[in-house]
């Protein structure tokens, strides 16, 4: 009776930390809060869409397609917005507001263009390349569902949660076996150190941000598997639980991201299984006594107290 | 008023831990109404955490605090203010948005009760801040900033007065200016405590020094005294082992 | 004259006056009533933002509480409406009270957390569960006390209330103490400002100001959703209008709302995609270029803005 809801929590809660990831990196590195972030998930999904149903191809392949295509608008974006905002007396507050604005920017865009429909793309089409790839070696496809334990999980959201664990495992790479990302780490802890000891603080931040969307980006091409469908006003509830996810790890650490991430699933599945009425209420509640009771998150250490 | 007079504020066995790291282990020293009071000591050996703890920035781990007649430890800045006691930062962060005068109007305003504040006027004239007057904070440069943050204690009417490295950054013409407004306070009968790296200006206003080393008192006396106690020596000269 | 006195004989008072006459001359008295509403809220938002630095991007939590508080009062006890607005009053200062410990929490974990508190809110006030009190999602209609006439009075008897509190804070040595905090608190403190009281002070203002708002937004429309009041459009508005004017004035909120508020009636609600992306870029292109607001503008060449 457990082993399911524990067992998709964990499953969900990879995802989740995927989903929460861009947002810590640009947060942590640029104190800039990305109330865009959701968005640019939903974009992703939206480059899922393309790939399936304009391409008829894979919607896993949409997964470098969209990384690519997002650090990129990412680095451009960098460029236009955040210099000129860190000019002004209060860069962080003023953030959320100005990505707020971005967000809305994004959201008619893409309703504009694609209307407001639900979309969604069927479950099995994640992975038919890996299946055909399977068959053509002779191989027995496994197609369907997925057994873990005795319990019987989607395959989607298995791959969701695997791709999730190798951007994790990437972006942890990048962050402690790179120099960029050495730089990076160096800007997060004292950026005006950073800035004293002649690293291009600029550089660094713009790698950041870029890769940050990128993140948010893959998280969204597996949001129409994981959510079921996906509109253009998916993105604003997406930054919310970002922002849970992020809160629950800590800022900064991939790690805490993903810790805080399985949490956040686990917690999601067992309330969803056991008291579904009030699962709306959950990401809120979590994120308000989290940040009241353990403010630097569960593997932080920074302080964040007015 | 004589040094001699009974302490206003005493130290004993005070002690402050960041995680394991004891910043004070067991400070114990007093000062009295009309006396300036040096806190030397290398780097790190508990100076700054000492005001902390006094002006109520931190509440200290062990120890007391007598002010007064009364024990203060603990108690939230602004109550300390209220009873007299106000001090000055390394790294003045006045109020940057608002002009000069209301700086030190907030001061006047929220500062110790049941004085009769000093005038606004007189204040920024003697501390060279009266042409800014209307001028927002963030327009003066950092010794002035200093010289606002001065003002904005000395607004509250305090009793003892705690000055954290005022005279670092001050050309030798300002230092002589500032260590004769500093010694006239001190005879209009506040209590002072220094805590300062230019041991030319320790010399110059202090009536007695206490010097530190890893978060406790190894030395009370003249700095004239000080400078020939071989502990002393040892702990300025790079001894880290003092502890 | 005392400042404060030509403060509230300039500008308070001709503004008043001009919503009381108003009606009786142009025929649209919901736009005039919503023109009302949003001036008492970015006033709000000006209080604890403008004042303390804090910034309440759940600020619709209290207007949403006090809707409801409202119709609870109405609905199960009866109430004559002037009363339950100013039960609406009491229940935004009870939420108000309840989230004081996210005072504790500084820059963009204060704005999120009070995002997030809104949102758990409205789910707790939209949950199925609570049908018998709140009428859960299905919404409320107050039949029994419709009157538009009487609750536009409320209205504008409010907006002279938060006009008041504001042109005390503009004048007093509390708004100056506040503004102290918000610059720095532990040089405030220092200057014998009791810091937590005085933020509290003003969340607790702001969110009575916010609750009343949202009584007698409740009195004036009579059937509303919890999605309608708990909208968090009603706080990006007045952020963005109190921002789009400059905040910590009496000035800038209002000529704010005036001009953008102004500006959103006449581009007009036919396409809402198109207006979310102008809106969109209209918010980025204020973060960018004009941070302070209009009164910047002003207090750049050296005069006084009021």
């Amino acid at each position: 009776m457990l082993a399911y809801p524990l067992i998709a929590g964990v499953l969900f809660g990879l995802y989740f930390s995927l989903l929460g990831i861009g947002l810590n990196l640009v947060f942590g590195v640029m104190r800039i809060v990305n109330l865009a972030h959701g968005d640019f998930l939903m974009l992703g999904a939206f480059v899922a869409f393309g790939v399936f149903y304009l391409l008829g191809l894979d919607p896993l392949l949409a997964v470098p397609l969209a990384f690519v295509l997002f650090v990129i608008v990412g680095i451009v974006l960098y460029g236009l917005l955040v210099p000129r905002l860190q000019q002004s007396r209060d860069p962080e507050m003023l953030s959320i507001i100005l990505f707020f604005g971005l967000s809305q920017v994004i959201e008619a865009l893409v309703t504009i263009a694609f209307g407001t429909s639900e979309r969604s793309i069927p479950s099995r089409e994640l992975g038919s390349l890996m299946t055909a790839a399977a068959k053509a070696l002779g191989a027995k496809p496994e197609g369907g569902p997925v057994d873990i334990l005795g319990q019987s999980f989607p395959a989607a959201w298995v791959i969701s949660a695997v791709v999730s664990v190798i951007a994790i495992g990437l972006v942890y790479v990048y962050l402690y076996r790179t120099r960029l990302g050495t730089l990076t780490r160096a800007v997060m802890s004292r950026r005006d150190e950073a800035f004293a000891t002649g690293i291009n603080v600029d550089r660094v931040c713009a790698a950041a941000f870029g890769i940050g969307l990128g993140l948010a980006a893959i998280a969204g091409v597996f949001a129409p598997f994981m959510f079921g469908s996906v509109t253009p006003a998916f993105g604003a509830d997406a930054t919310v639980t970002a922002f849970v996810i992020v809160v629950l790890g800590s800022l900064g650490n991939p790690l805490g991201t993903a810790l805080g991430g399985v949490v956040y699933g686990i917690c999601y599945m067992l309330v969803q299984t056991f008291l579904s009425s009030w699962a709306d209420l959950l990401p809120y509640v979590l994120l308000i006594l989290v940040l009241l009771l353990r403010p630097s998150g569960l593997l932080g250490r920074k302080v964040r107290v007015a | 008023m004589s040094p001699d007079a009974k302490p206003i504020l005493t130290v004993n066995g005070l002690v402050k831990r960041f995680g394991g790291f004891h910043a004070l282990d067991g400070l114990s020293f007093h000062v009295s109404s009309g006396e300036i009071l040096g806190l030397v000591g290398p780097n790190g050996s508990g100076k700054t955490t000492a005001i902390n703890v006094i002006s109520g920035l931190y509440a200290p781990d062990d120890g007391t605090l007598t002010y007064d007649g009364a024990s203060i430890g603990g108690l939230a800045s602004h109550k300390l203010v209220h009873r007299g006691i106000n001090r000055t930062f390394q790294i003045p962060k006045p109020f940057l948005s608002l002009t000069v005068r209301q700086n030190v109007e907030v001061a006047l305003a929220y500062g110790r009760v049941g004085v009769a504040p000093p005038k606004l006027s007189d204040l920024l004239e003697q501390y060279h801040l009266a042409e800014f007057a209307d001028r927002p904070a963030a327009d003066l440069n950092s010794s002035q900033q200093k010289m606002l943050d001065l003002v904005r204690a000395l607004a509250t009417r305090p009793r003892l007065l705690l000055l954290d490295e005022l005279a670092a950054g001050l050309n030798p013409t300002e230092l002589d200016w500032i260590a004769g407004h500093i010694k006239a306070l001190a005879q209009s009968g506040l209590a002072i405590i220094v805590v300062e790296h230019l041991m030319g200006f320790i010399e110059q206003i202090t009536d007695r020094v206490i010097v530190m080393n890893a978060g406790k008192e190894i030395f009370e006396g003249t700095l004239a005294v000080a400078v020939k106690v071989p502990q002393v020596i040892e702990v300025f000269l790079g001894g880290e082992h003092g502890a | 004259m005392p400042s404060f006195v030509r403060h509230l004989l300039l500008i308070v008072a001709p503004l008043i006056a001009a919503f009381a006459i108003l009606p009786g001359v142009y025929d649209n008295h919901l736009l005039l009533f919503n023109f009302v509403i949003f001036l008492i809220l970015a006033q709000g938002v000006n209080i604890i933002y403008g004042f303390t630095g804090y910034l309440p991007f759940g600020y619709v939590g209290f207007f949403g509480a006090g809707a409801y508080g409202f119709a609870i009062m109405v609905m199960h006890f009866q109430t004559p409406a002037p009363l339950a607005v100013l039960v609406a009053g009491v229940v935004g200062v009870l939420l108000g009270l309840l989230l004081t410990p996210l005072l504790r929490l500084s820059g963009a974990y204060f704005a999120i957390a009070n995002l997030a508190a809104a949102l758990a809110v409205l789910h707790f006030v939209a949950n199925p569960a609570l049908e018998s009190i709140t009428k859960g999602p299905y919404g409320v209609a107050l039949n029994g006390t419709f009157n538009p006439t009487l609750a536009y009075v409320g209205a504008v008897i409010i907006l002279a209330l938060t006009l008041g509190i504001v042109v005390f804070l503009r004048n007093s040595s509390f708004g100056m103490a506040l503004q102290a905090v918000r610059e720095d608190a532990v040089s405030a403190a220092m200057a014998g400002v009791n810091v937590v009281k005085m933020r509290v002070i003003a969340w607790l203002a702001s969110a009575l100001v916010a609750g009343l708002a949202g009584g007698v937004f409740a009195w004036y429309v009579s059937v509303f959703y919890p999605d309608n009041v708990f909208s968090n459009d009603f706080s990006i508005f007045a952020i963005v209008f109190a921002l789009f004017g400059g905040v910590a004035t009496i000035m800038g909120p209002i000529v704010g709302v005036l001009i953008l508020y102004g500006v959103y009636n006449l581009i007009g609600f036919t396409t809402p995609q198109y207006f979310q992306l102008i809106y969109g870029v209209l918010i980025m292109a204020l973060v960018l270029f004009l941070p302070a607001g209009l009164v910047s503008l002003a207090t750049r060449r050296g005069w006084n803005v009021p």
